[in-house]
């Protein structure tokens, strides 16, 4: 399959995803009155100055709703905002809170599903909201085995 | 133009707000199913439920009321709340309104005195400047906001300005009563199909939807 035949199969898929969700992601995206209270719910959004980009709201609006507003044609660069946006900047611990009852952490994982569509998917240090060169590191399956158990029965 | 706003175009804008609002419940609930609630197997006993001490329940109390919207943003939430009893209370119960309906059908709502009307009326105006005023200035509120927050909180506020306008009879009476009955008919229409449809969304999904926060048990699930 050639990069262009695998870009449209990608597209289809991300289609069929929002098309098979349309209707609810819909209602939901209208129903949000921007007031931003969900924002303190999130212990990301706490612990990092506020920082607006760790509010649910935002997080959904900017991954979902681009989206859906745009029927999947996203470039690369939107897309890895997006990924950053559902994967570094929320773990999906579900305590976020709406008022009117939006299922946040519903539509930020059907976000994600559609991500996935597009080949994009959450590196989990990401969450921890390190720079890559902190969580990108050598690893020594030795250092994976109990020190208590004998090194014998191992083999 | 005052008779035809009236008139059939009042009862256009009534046609679409109902109609509207019931399509919005139908799709709401053909996205939902019946959720299982059952929790034990049929036949089986219920687990004992856990003694609980008294400062364990006062503990709960403090942390629940810690975490809800009155604990978190007490001033939001009162603010909320009081524009939306507002939003509701003056044009119900309106001596104006009522007497218009009484006119037109011989029934109507209890109303309250004129003044009191007046006083909600200057409330909900106060409470749609903080609105406004929040989602100019508070970072996390202007990250989420584009020009169409905007003009639903207009669509929201006109009718209300414009009443209040009428009612102390500031500039030309005439125009400003068919001013006023022109912005509630938008508001009336705009109910379904904008984000002001966030009102049968509240009540759907947090009483029919069962889940954490919803009110009562909530025999419904969306569907996957």
């Amino acid at each position: 399959m050639n990069d262009s035949q695998q870009k449209k199969a990608e597209a289809e898929k991300t289609r069929a995803v929002l098309n098979h969700n349309q209707a609810k992601i819909k209602l939901c995206l209208e129903a949000c009155a921007s007031c931003s209270i969900c924002a303190e719910s999130c212990f990301l959004f706490n612990n990092n100055n506020h920082d607006p980009r760790f509010m649910p709201s935002y997080k959904v609006i900017n991954s979902l709703g681009v989206l859906y507003k745009k029927k999947g044609r996203v470039g690369t660069e939107q897309l890895k905002r997006m990924q950053d946006l559902v994967w570094r900047n929320c773990v999906l611990c579900t305590r976020c809170y709406c008022p009117l009852g939006i299922d946040i952490p519903d539509l930020i994982a059907l976000a994600r599903s559609l991500l996935r569509t597009r080949g994009v998917c959450g590196v989990y240090p990401h969450t921890l909201g390190a720079p890559e060169e902190e969580y990108i590191m050598e690893w020594d399956p030795q250092e994976l085995s109990d020190p208590d158990e004998d090194p014998d029965t191992q083999r | 133009m005052y008779e035809f706003v009236t008139g059939p175009l009042l009862w256009i804008s009534f046609l679409i707000f109902f109609s509207g609002t019931l399509y919005r419940i139908r799709r709401l609930y053909s996205l939902t199913e019946k959720r299982e609630v059952t929790v034990t197997p049929p036949g089986a006993a219920a687990p004992p439920a856990a003694a609980v001490s008294a400062e364990e329940r006062k503990l709960n109390l403090v942390v629940s009321f810690q975490n809800s919207l009155l604990g978190k943003h007490p001033v939001m939430a009162i603010v909320s709340t009081i524009f939306h009893i507002c939003l509701f209370a003056a044009p119900l119960l309106s001596q104006a309104h009522n007497l218009l309906i009484y006119e037109s059908w011989g029934i109507s709502f209890i109303s309250i005195p004129d003044k009191l009307c007046d006083v909600l009326t200057i409330i909900f105006l106060a409470c749609a400047v903080f609105f406004l005023v929040r989602r100019l200035t508070v970072p996390k509120v202007i990250a989420v906001s584009s020009p169409y927050d905007f003009l639903v909180l207009f669509i929201t506020a006109a009718p209300f300005l414009s009443g209040f306008c009428a009612y102390h009879q500031w500039l030309d009476y005439k125009t400003v009563l068919t001013a006023h009955v022109i912005t509630g008919e938008i508001m009336l229409v705009a109910i379904p199909f904008t984000k002001l449809g966030h009102m049968v969304f509240f009540f759907f999904v947090r009483i029919l939807i069962g889940g954490e926060y919803s009110f009562g048990s909530g025999r419904r699930a969306w569907k996957t």
